[in-house]
């Protein structure tokens, strides 16, 4: 059986927009835990989040400060950031409702609820008060629809593309989590370790990866070896290499997947090369930096191949 | 027993349910009798939940309505409608008749013209039509059958006749309706249906698949299927991905398809084109090809009627089609039954004046306050004028219209609607009602058993058009127990 390319196209739309509302959610949540525990004077403001999604220009034609405030609600409800909660939500719905007919029945109604859920009380989620329970009710959510479209999805065609979709953005988050988190250790002057132990665990926290770290690596969270360990450990679902991995295996069976797969494949020869102990905070940026490209490449190679008005004998 | 139905005048109408003394006619006594001995806080109880699987159920239509153009929910009456299978019976070989004369006529107009030459319906009226289309000349779609998909509107007068008041065979809606009415008196009352032995009406979806798998150009392989939708913001598109997903075929858009040298038609999938066999058009065809009909529709597909032409593709309904579906050529309908069939018309057409002919004209601007207006060819209830209920500005307005352009005008005599007990407010009263029953017409001909009933919900009101503040009501064809 096959599939139009539209539907699939709006089957990877959906899955990205379901992940980054969740990574969104997480991040934000994972980051404004850890500013409560910061000690004063540590010099990590909002301005990080708002880099972290390179939406620094959307942020400043519309607010003026990076303050707590400004910073929420530009994260959570603002509807002119596309990786804001409300937005992935609002566009991850639209995708749904044109492709109810390869989803399973329960997925249309548990993300229209969940668009209502938000438009309702997004604004209202802003202040500290309410921020915690409204982001923890956006994870479970997009994980029960996962857990939904995981659990009852034919593994062929639509699978497929929501998977490729929800492991793209997942890499792409998680590069760009790793990029600030340096930067943002590089930026400062004086070197505060303690710190760089909260920024990089409260990181962990955000990929749920933080015990795993303990067990594998040991309770110390350093810098270097949590780096690592995002990009490289391949038995966590949130690192970086898992995510290549998993594109690579739904690549597979897709007709006409070469030039997609050698993306993915150097990216990974890439990153098994990649060992942040022994670079400098500014070679792992650069690092970064053009890893983030193949991740483009990708996308783009996905949507030219699969998605795109076909190219025919005839003119169009 | 209580009173609520005391009052109810089943005299002045043909009443569906009841005869004029009142009784319970034979295919509704169980319905009647259910009804009257549920007490009023029973009959809102099943109101409300009907009305609250509508919602659950109409979900998919509040979403849809986003963009600001169709009713959220739509008024729904649980009193059912029941006929007997055995005029059921007769009504449904009456349509098969005349929609396979339709057919002949459409495809007589697209080649050889016979029964113009023959002088028996007037050559240029049908070929002055905008509804004949010069680009269809020369095709013939298998089996004769341009017109696959019909919707035929038909009315109960006083005299307990049916009467076809129009045949729709562009781009039909309306029969997923039909499916969930059925869907919602089946959770409501479910206790009617025991007594009773009700035809089944969801078989639909598999006899429209049927009919469409019967036009494939190609017989090696199962048949590539689609339904072409205009898209989201369609009033009908939740009927299009309902039939798209019911009978497992792709639901696209114009954007999905394109033609290639070949002249065939391809959608383009993850595994590249594919090439298509049927296409089921939701779009009105002055819009389906930029190539062929009105060059600024995003709609479409360029090059489709090319592949159509060259017998690539079969469309559904054929392009043309339209011809066949107008005022002034629906008074012909009886003597294309006799021309082409050889038979004599089962079911009644009414009496139609053409303004056109000089004498019916002189007729009908002498009797304004007796007749229907209406223009040839627009659809849902618009632009017509009901004379005995009109103003005298409105009957000078069309008196007017129809001196200007009488090609335009037919009027018809008003007829006396049926009404059927309708649940409004705490009481049941009596409501005008139609039926769109559905004709399918592939290798084979099918209707289906009942159709679409559609209720103008106001006192006295005779517009059932949904556009227009009808609702409707589930259609039961039964057959005799005994």
């Amino acid at each position: 059986m096959t599939m139009l390319s539209s539907v699939a196209e709006r089957l990877y739309w959906m899955a990205r927009y379901l992940e980054r509302a969740e990574n969104t959610a997480r991040l934000t949540s994972a980051y404004t835990h850890m500013i409560l525990d910061l000690p004063r004077g540590a010099e990590l403001g909002w301005q990080l989040l708002v880099d972290i999604f390179d939406a620094d220009p959307v942020f400043r034609k519309h607010y003026r400060a990076f303050n707590e405030q400004n910073v929420l609600r530009f994260l959570i409800a603002d509807m002119n950031n596309f990786s804001s909660i409300n937005y992935a939500i609002k566009a991850a719905r639209e995708n749904v409702r044109t492709t109810r007919d390869v989803l399973p029945e329960e997925t249309w109604e548990h993300v229209n609820e969940l668009h209502i859920h938000c438009k309702d009380v997004a604004e209202k989620s802003i202040g500290r008060r309410h921020r915690y329970e409204f982001l923890e009710q956006i994870i479970s959510r997009c994980q029960m629809i996962n857990g939904l479209l995981m659990t009852t999805l034919c593994r062929d065609h639509p699978h497929r593309f929501i998977k490729l979709g929800h492991l793209l953005e997942r890499a792409d988050m998680t590069t760009r989590i790793i990029d600030v988190g340096a930067g943002a250790i590089l930026g400062r002057e004086n070197n505060n370790p303690a710190a760089d132990t909260l920024l990089w665990s409260s990181m962990l926290q955000s990929m749920s990866a933080i015990s795993a770290y303990r067990k594998k690596i040991g309770p110390i969270v350093e810098p270097d070896s949590a780096v690592n360990f995002i990009f490289k450990e391949n038995t966590l679902p949130r690192t970086v290499t898992y995510c290549l991995n998993g594109i690579l295996e739904e690549l597979e069976p897709l007709k006409n997947n070469e030039t997609a797969r050698e993306i993915a494949e150097s990216a990974l020869r890439k990153l098994n090369r990649f060992d942040a102990q022994k670079m400098t905070f500014e070679q792992m940026h650069h690092f970064i930096d053009q890893f983030q490209l193949y991740i483009g490449d990708l996308d783009e190679s996905i949507t030219n191949t699969w998605f795109l008005p076909m190219p025919t004998t005839s003119s169009e | 027993m209580n009173n609520r139905w005391k009052d109810y005048d089943s005299s002045s109408f043909f009443d569906e349910l009841l005869t004029s003394n009142g009784n319970p006619r034979m295919a509704a006594r169980g319905i009647v009798k259910f009804l009257k001995d549920l007490s009023e806080d029973e009959l809102d109880e099943r109101r409300a939940a009907a009305e609250l699987a509508i919602r659950d159920m109409g979900i998919s239509f509040t979403v849809y309505t986003e963009g600001g153009n169709i009713d959220r929910n739509w008024p729904f009456d649980i009193i059912p409608r029941a006929i007997t299978a055995k005029e059921w019976s007769r009504v449904s070989t009456g349509l098969k008749q005349r929609s396979r004369a339709l057919n002949c006529f459409i495809d007589d107009v697209y080649n050889k013209q016979k029964i113009l030459a023959a002088g028996i319906v007037p050559a240029d009226v049908v070929l002055e039509s905008t509804n004949y289309k010069p680009q269809c000349k020369g095709v013939s779609p298998r089996y004769g059958a341009w017109a696959h998909i019909c919707g035929s509107d038909l009315v109960r007068n006083k005299d307990g006749k049916f009467y076809v008041l129009e045949d729709n065979l562009r781009v039909p809606s309306g029969v997923s309706y039909m499916l969930e009415n059925r869907e919602l008196t089946k959770r409501v009352l479910p206790e009617l249906f025991e007594n009773y032995s009700i035809l089944p009406v969801d078989d639909y979806p598999s006899q429209l698949y049927k009919t469409l798998a019967s036009l494939s150009p190609q017989l090696k392989r199962k048949p590539c299927i689609a339904v072409l939708t205009p898209g989201i913001y369609n009033s009908a598109y939740f009927e299009h991905a309902f039939l798209a997903q019911s009978m497992g075929a792709e639901l696209v858009e114009g954007s999905d398809l394109f033609t290639d040298d070949d002249d065939c038609v391809y959608m383009r999938t993850v595994d590249g084109p594919v090439k298509m066999d049927v296409i089921y058009r939701r779009i009105d065809e002055d819009f389906i090809d930029p190539e062929a009909f009105r060059a600024d529709s995003m709609l479409g597909v360029p090059g489709i009627m090319r592949a159509w032409k060259a017998g690539n593709l079969a469309i559904a309904n054929a392009p043309g089609s339209g011809v066949a579906d107008d005022k002034v050529i629906y008074a012909f309908v009886p003597d294309m039954i006799r021309y082409y069939l050889k038979e004599e018309p089962i079911m009644e057409s009414v009496k139609t004046y053409l303004c056109m002919i000089d004498k019916d004209r002189e007729y009908v601007l002498a009797n304004l306050d007796k007749l229907v207006v209406k223009p040839a060819n627009e659809s849902g209830g618009y632009g017509m004028m009901v004379g005995p209920h009109a103003t005298p500005e409105k009957r000078q307005e069309f008196a007017e219209l129809i001196e200007k352009n009488p090609r335009n005008y037919i009027a018809q005599p008003t007829l006396s609607l049926s009404t059927a007990p309708t649940y409004i407010d705490h009481s049941v009263e009596g409501r005008h009602l139609d039926l769109r029953p559905f004709i399918l017409q592939g290798k084979d001909v099918w209707v289906t058993p009942g159709g679409l009933t559609r209720v103008a919900m106001v006192k006295g009101s005779l517009v059932v058009n949904s556009s227009q503040g009808g609702g409707s009501k589930d259609t039961w064809i039964v057959e005799s127990n005994k």
